[in-house]
């Protein structure tokens, strides 16, 4: 049954590839109005999911609405009411950025006036309207991607999909990307479907996300849900005289779930957080002088490094 | 659908016209065309050039060689660059993208025969126009030139979406659409090695009909040609085949 809360449903999709299983058994839901971060490692089926939920490709199993309609037998209207930055620009390194928008303006119909309009509202914001008649091919990558990022929304989609939009580019173009894709979503109030595998982008943006392995969900949330449910926060403590002996002690105390020596620097997970003073005063009385004690919640990084981790030795 | 192919196709042209040949070589090479066919050779023919039946066969054979120009850039050249994925991402259907392209290709190819008969009229007008009075072109060669360059183009567009549509890059493409007109002048070459009483015979067919009739069943076989190309064609621009490539 299509639910008209979510922009996306998918329900068993599976897609393979000779023997791989690029999508498999994907069920999930994205809500309209948010910004859906879809982690996963290279090759873990985060394009291969796009250009399903695009219709570009069918699905060999199961099925997926997009915006209420279904991929497989309504592609065309899933396309007419969506954008999509893919993995490559598509720009045309020929043309101008303005002749650029304006073809893809009048792809979708729209009037002279409102394609020059919308022109101006978009490449404004990111400061490339003054440079519209320049043709792109001498841009850096991180203006053409700004550029793609405008150009599917110009026509006014009610979902966007970016397909690793930051890769590739340097620190600061990736922060200068992260700055204005949040304003014009803002702005815009579309829903978007972003793949990544930058873990501060999806912390930044993502009102919700799912982490995808090997074409399978390994699991689906808030990042603080994710957080939560995937393991408790951490305990840090850097000092002197940490020595193999200590850590193996500290894997037979009950209170720790997990411990990591990371050069002199343990990393504990703990059942119970507020006991750490147990650990600290065995620490001290095994004669590590302690530096910094430290209690910090999990990263999104963490949290999917340890999923895909899971994951992993689950296969094994 | 016609509002979309015309997109795709202006957009098409816009990058031919304004980038001119394959993978960007200069807008310099139609202005050397335009030179070559539409001042330099009408100079050294004089009126002939404008007045000779022979040139049925030139207007009608080098809007082949200038499409085969550009026409392999036209997927090849998309999927090189990586556009094609976004623009398949799109609202646009498979048709309105296929006909766009060939159709752009088609006119290119249009535009720039009647450029260069235009220039060709006016060198051999300003040149001998003072010896003969106002030459102009024999109506029934226009209409031919007008019937020939839209389907010779067409079917050189055909092919080139064809080869273009299968090669893995537009160098790929090039060489391609090189052999396969090697291809096409074959059997002109072969001509000398068919017995004289064959080709006697087939002169005599050939004069015993009017020189209306021949160009009708050219026309037809040409039209045949091209659509059957353009079914090939269709069945194999599909977005789901297309984007695994």
């Amino acid at each position: 049954m299509i639910d008209n809360m979510n922009a996306i449903q998918t329900n068993q999709l599976t897609r393979s590839f000779g023997d791989l299983k690029a999508v498999d058994r994907l069920t999930m839901d994205v809500p309209r109005g948010t910004v859906f971060g879809f982690l996963g490692p290279n090759g873990s089926g985060k394009t291969t999911t796009i250009r399903l939920l695009l219709g570009l490709l069918d699905p060999d199993q199961g099925n997926a609405q997009v915006l209420g309609f279904d991929t497989r037998r309504q592609a065309g209207e899933v396309r007419v009411r969506c954008g999509a930055l893919l993995e490559h620009h598509g720009l045309y390194e020929r043309l101008s950025a303005e002749e650029n928008l304006d073809y893809y303006g009048r792809i979708w119909h729209m009037p002279k006036e409102e394609r020059e309009r919308r022109i101006r509202e978009l490449l404004e914001p990111l400061d490339l309207y003054k440079r519209r008649d320049e043709p792109i091919g001498q841009w850096s990558r991180g203006m053409k991607q700004k550029l793609a990022v405008a150009r599917t929304l110009m026509h006014h989609p009610e979902l966007i999909f970016l397909d690793e939009p930051t890769a590739g580019l340097d620190p600061v173009a990736s922060a200068t990307l992260r700055e204005d894709l949040a304003l014009l979503v803002a702005r815009e109030g579309v829903t978007i479907f972003l793949t990544t595998h930058n873990l501060v982008e999806a912390e930044k943006l993502c009102t919700k996300v799912g982490v995808i392995n090997h074409g399978q969900l390994l699991a689906i949330g808030s990042p603080a849900d994710l957080r939560a449910k995937t393991s408790a926060p951490r305990l840090y403590v850097t000092g002197q005289g940490i020595s193999e002996r200590i850590v193996d002690d500290l894997k037979r105390n009950l209170l720790v779930t997990k411990v990591q020596n990371q050069n002199g620097r343990l990393v504990l997970d703990l059942n119970d957080l507020t006991r750490s003073y147990e650990i600290v005063t065995l620490l001290v009385q095994a004669g590590v002088q302690i530096d910094e004690v430290r209690k910090e919640k999990l990263d999104l990084e963490d949290v999917f490094l340890q999923l895909v981790e899971e994951e992993t030795r689950g296969e094994k | 659908m016609i509002a979309d192919i015309a997109t795709v196709g202006l957009k098409e042209l816009r990058e031919i016209f304004t980038f001119g040949d394959v993978r960007g070589r200069s807008k310099f090479s139609l202005v050397i065309l335009i030179v070559i066919f539409g001042i330099v050779i009408p100079l050294q023919n004089g009126r002939g050039w404008v007045r000779s039946p022979i040139n049925i066969m030139i207007w009608g054979w080098m809007p082949f060689l200038w499409v085969s120009g550009i026409v392999a850039d036209l997927f090849a050249g998309e999927r090189e660059r990586h556009t094609l994925e976004a623009l398949l991402a799109t609202r646009l259907s498979d048709q309105s993208i296929l006909f766009g392209k060939l159709l752009a290709a088609m006119a290119y190819g249009f535009i720039l025969t009647w450029v260069i008969m235009l220039a060709g009229l006016i060198t051999v007008n300003i040149s001998y126009g003072r010896y003969y009075g106002l030459i102009f072109y024999p109506t029934s060669m226009l209409l031919a030139a007008l019937v020939f360059s839209i389907l010779i183009s067409g079917l050189s567009a055909c092919i080139g979406v064809l080869v273009s549509l299968r090669a893995g890059s537009v160098r790929q493409a090039q060489q391609m659409m090189s052999a396969g007109m090697l291809v096409l002048f074959l059997p002109f070459m072969l001509i000398q090695f068919i017995p004289v009483r064959v080709v006697r015979s087939i002169t005599e067919m050939a004069t015993s009909v009017s020189s209306l009739q021949i160009a009708l069943l050219v026309a037809f076989v040409l039209l045949l040609i091209e659509g059957i190309l353009i079914v090939i064609a269709l069945r194999l621009f599909q977005r789901s085949k297309l984007i695994l490539d």
